[in-house]
C-alpha cells in the first residue's frame, strides 16, 4: 500500500506542477498549447468533484452527528437479530438516511463502528443510493410508473440484500473491514473490543466535535473521491464512447456495454435516470436497468471509496457479486419479458 | 509533519475549497461544470467547507479544557502529506487552469446523440408548445424525436446558438451547430446538434460559437431524421454564460 501512496503522491505533484506551469505561461502570455483533452479532462473532473463534494460533506456530517448523538447500545437494540431481517432493514435504511452514493460510505463506516452487523451494513451501502426518496422521485420523473422504475427498485433491493447476506457468514465485521475503519477518532489505534465511551458534554461542544470529525473524515474520503473522479474523467476524455456503444445490441452484449458505461461515467444516482434516457430505443430495457442498478453500487469513484473502508478482498466481492447478479437478472429480463 | 502543522494545512485546504466553490459562482464559470439547478448545493457545500475550516483550525487545549478530547492527542508520530497533496489537486486545477466548457474536441470521444428524450411517454406536448424561433438546439432535436413525421416543421424559422462542429460525415457546404446537454455535471454531458447548410460552411473554424438564423428542413444522419437549417445568416458570438443546455 505504501508504494501505491507514493505513486499517488507523485501523480498528485505532477498534476499540481502542470497546473502551475499552465497558469504561469497563461499569465505571461506564453505559447504552450496543451492538447484539448487536458481541458476536457479538467472540466469533467471538476464537474464530478463540484457535484459530489457537497454530497460527501453531507455524509461526513451525518457520520459526525451519529458518532456524537447515537449510543452504541441504542443501535444494537434497534438492529434486528435475524440476519435476513437485518439485511432487509439495511436495504431500506436509505429512507431514514437519504444520503446518496458518496455520502453513504463514511456513514456506513461509522455505523459499523457503532456495532452494525456486516449483512445490514453492506445492504445499506449497496441499496441506499437507489432506495431513497430523492432517487425514486427522479427515476419516476424520467420513466413514470413503469416497469423500469419498479424493476430498478426491486432489483437494487434484492441484490443489495443478497450481497449483504453473503457477507453475513462472517460473524466478525472486523474481518471484512480495514483495521482503521473500526478504530476511528476519537481514540486512534484502540482495539475493536474496547467499549468506546460516548462523548459527553454540552450540546455546543458535541456539535463542535461532530464538525471536527466531519472535517477529518472529508480528508480521508475526499482523496479517494478525487482520485476516482480523475480516473473517470481521464477515461472519458480518451475512450470514444461511440465505439463502445456501437458494440452491443444483443441481449447479453447490450447489458455488458451499459454496465461498463455505468462504471466509467461514475455519475450520481440522483440523475442517472435522466442520463439513461439517451439510450432508450437503441438499447434493450434490460441493459438500461443494468445501468440503473449497477451504477449506484459499483463505479470507479465508489470502488475507491469502498477501499478506504473495507479490506481489498471484501471490495473485490462487493464488485463481482453485484456485477454477476445484475447480469443474470437483466439478461433474464431481456430474454423473457417483452418490455 | 507535526500534528499541529498538519491541522493548520487541513484548515487552509478546507478554506481553499470553500473559496474555490464561491469563486466559481461569482466568476460565472460554475455552469461550465454543472447543471444550474444544483447551484444551491454548491452554495451549501461552500458554506459547510467554511465551517469545517473554522473548526479544523487547532486550538490551544489548555485554554479550552472542556474540549480536550476534541483532538487526537498523544500521537507524536508524524502524519503523511499525500492526502493533503491529493486534496489540493482540485484547488490547483480550479484556480490555475483557465476555465473552459466542453467543446467540439470532447465531441470526438463522446459522439453526437440524435435521441434526446426527456422522459418516456408524456410531458412532450408542453415542451413543444413554444414559438419555433425560441426553440434552442435541444428543443429542435426533441421536436424531431417526438414528431410522427418531422416534415411538419419544414419551413419554420429557426434561431439558435451553438458551437461549430465540422462533422466528417457531412457533405461539403454543411456543418453542425452543437450544444452539450448536461443533466447533472459535465461527466454526463451528451452532445446534440443541428445541421447548418450554407455556402460559407467550410470557413467556420471548429469551436467557434455562432448564432444561426434560417429555415428548417428535414435531413438525415445515420438514418435518423435530424433538423437542418438553411442558413440566412451566421454570426460570430462569444460563449454564452450558460454554455450547456439543461434538459
Amino acid at each position: 500500500m505504501k508504494r501505491v501512496f507514493n505513486i499517488l503522491n507523485i501523480v498528485g505533484l505532477a498534476v499540481l506542477g502542470v497546473a502551475l506551469v499552465l497558469f504561469l505561461q497563461n499569465w505571461m502570455g506564453g505559447g504552450i498549447v496543451l492538447p484539448s483533452q487536458f481541458y476536457t479532462f479538467t472540466t469533467i473532473f471538476l464537474g464530478i468533484f463540484i457535484e459530489a463534494a457537497p454530497f460527501l460533506l453531507l455524509g461526513t456530517l451525518a457520520s459526525g452527528l451519529v458518532e456524537v448523538f447515537f449510543k452504541k447500545e441504542a443501535i444494537q437494540r434497534i438492529m434486528p437479530r435475524n440476519r435476513f431481517l437485518g439485511a432487509l432493514a439495511g436495504g431500506l435504511l436509505g429512507f431514514v438516511f437519504p444520503v446518496c452514493e458518496c455520502g453513504v460510505v463514511p456513514l456506513t463506516r461509522r455505523l459499523f463502528r457503532k456495532g452494525m452487523g456486516p449483512a445490514m451494513g453492506v445492504a445499506f451501502l449497496m441499496a441506499s443510493p437507489v432506495l431513497n426518496p430523492i432517487v425514486i422521485l427522479s427515476t419516476y420523473a424520467a420513466y413514470g410508473w413503469g416497469p423500469v422504475l419498479w424493476l430498478r427498485v426491486a432489483l437494487s433491493l434484492a441484490i443489495a440484500v443478497a450481497t449483504g447476506l453473503i457477507f453475513a457468514v462472517e460473524e466478525q465485521p472486523a474481518r471484512l473491514l480495514r483495521p482503521s475503519s473500526l478504530s476511528l477518532a476519537p481514540i486512534r489505534g484502540a482495539s475493536v473490543d474496547v467499549a468506546l465511551p460516548m462523548y459527553q458534554g454540552s450540546l455546543g461542544s458535541r456539535l463542535r466535535r461532530a464538525l471536527g470529525i466531519a472535517g477529518e473524515e472529508f480528508f480521508e474520503m475526499g482523496r479517494y473521491l478525487i482520485i476516482g473522479s480523475m480516473l473517470a474523467a481521464a477515461l472519458q476524455a480518451v475512450v470514444p464512447q461511440g465505439t463502445l456503444l456501437a458494440l452491443g445490441s444483443g441481449p447479453l452484449l447490450s447489458v455488458l456495454v451499459m454496465m461498463l458505461l455505468a462504471v466509467l461515467l461514475s455519475i450520481c444516482s440522483t440523475v442517472d435516470a435522466f442520463v439513461s434516457l439517451a439510450f432508450v430505443g437503441t438499447f434493450t430495457t434490460g441493459s438500461i436497468l443494468s445501468f440503473l442498478v449497477l451504477g449506484p453500487m459499483v463505479d470507479i469513484k465508489n470502488i475507491l471509496l469502498y477501499l478506504q473502508v473495507f479490506r481489498r478482498r471484501t471490495v473485490l466481492y462487493m464488485v463481482i457479486l453485484p456485477v454477476l447478479m445484475v447480469i443474470l437478472a437483466t439478461v433474464f429480463i431481456n430474454l423473457n419479458l417483452g418490455i | 509533519m507535526s500534528e499541529r502543522t498538519h491541522k493548520i494545512l487541513q484548515a487552509v485546504i478546507l478554506f481553499g475549497l470553500s473559496a474555490f466553490l464561491f469563486y466559481k459562482i461569482v466568476s460565472g464559470t460554475l455552469y461550465f461544470y454543472i447543471n444550474a439547478r444544483f447551484t444551491w448545493l454548491v452554495v451549501l457545500g461552500g458554506a459547510v467547507f467554511l465551517g469545517l475550516a473554522f473548526f479544523a483550525w487547532p486550538r490551544k487545549s489548555a485554554s479550552h479544557a472542556h474540549e480536550h478530547e476534541d483532538h487526537d492527542h498523544g500521537h507524536a508520530h508524524s502524519r503523511s502529506v499525500w492526502p493533503l497533496t491529493i486534496l489540493s489537486i482540485p484547488l490547483a486545477l480550479g484556480f490555475l487552469v483557465p476555465s473552459r466548457p466542453l467543446d467540439s474536441s470532447a465531441l470526438d470521444t463522446r459522439g453526437l446523440t440524435t435521441n434526446a428524450l426527456m422522459s418516456v411517454g408524456g410531458q412532450t406536448a408542453v415542451q413543444l408548445d413554444q414559438p419555433s424561433d425560441q426553440r434552442n438546439v435541444l428543443d429542435w432535436v426533441r421536436a424531431f424525436n417526438f414528431a410522427a413525421d418531422p416534415v411538419i416543421y419544414e419551413g419554420e424559422p429557426a434561431d439558435v446558438i451553438g458551437f461549430v462542429y465540422q462533422d466528417p460525415r457531412l457533405p461539403e457546404g454543411q456543418f453542425l451547430v452543437g450544444r452539450f446537454a448536461v443533466s447533472c455535471c459535465a461527466a454526463d454531458a451528451f452532445a446534440i446538434g443541428m445541421i447548418v447548410q450554407s455556402d460559407e460552411a467550410h470557413q467556420w473554424a471548429a469551436n467557434q460559437w455562432v448564432h444561426v438564423n434560417g429555415t428548417i428542413q428535414v435531413s438525415h444522419l445515420d438514418g435518423v431524421a435530424v433538423p437542418l437549417i438553411v442558413a440566412e445568416s451566421i454570426k460570430e458570438v462569444s460563449i454564452p454564460p450558460q454554455p450547456y443546455l439543461f434538459p
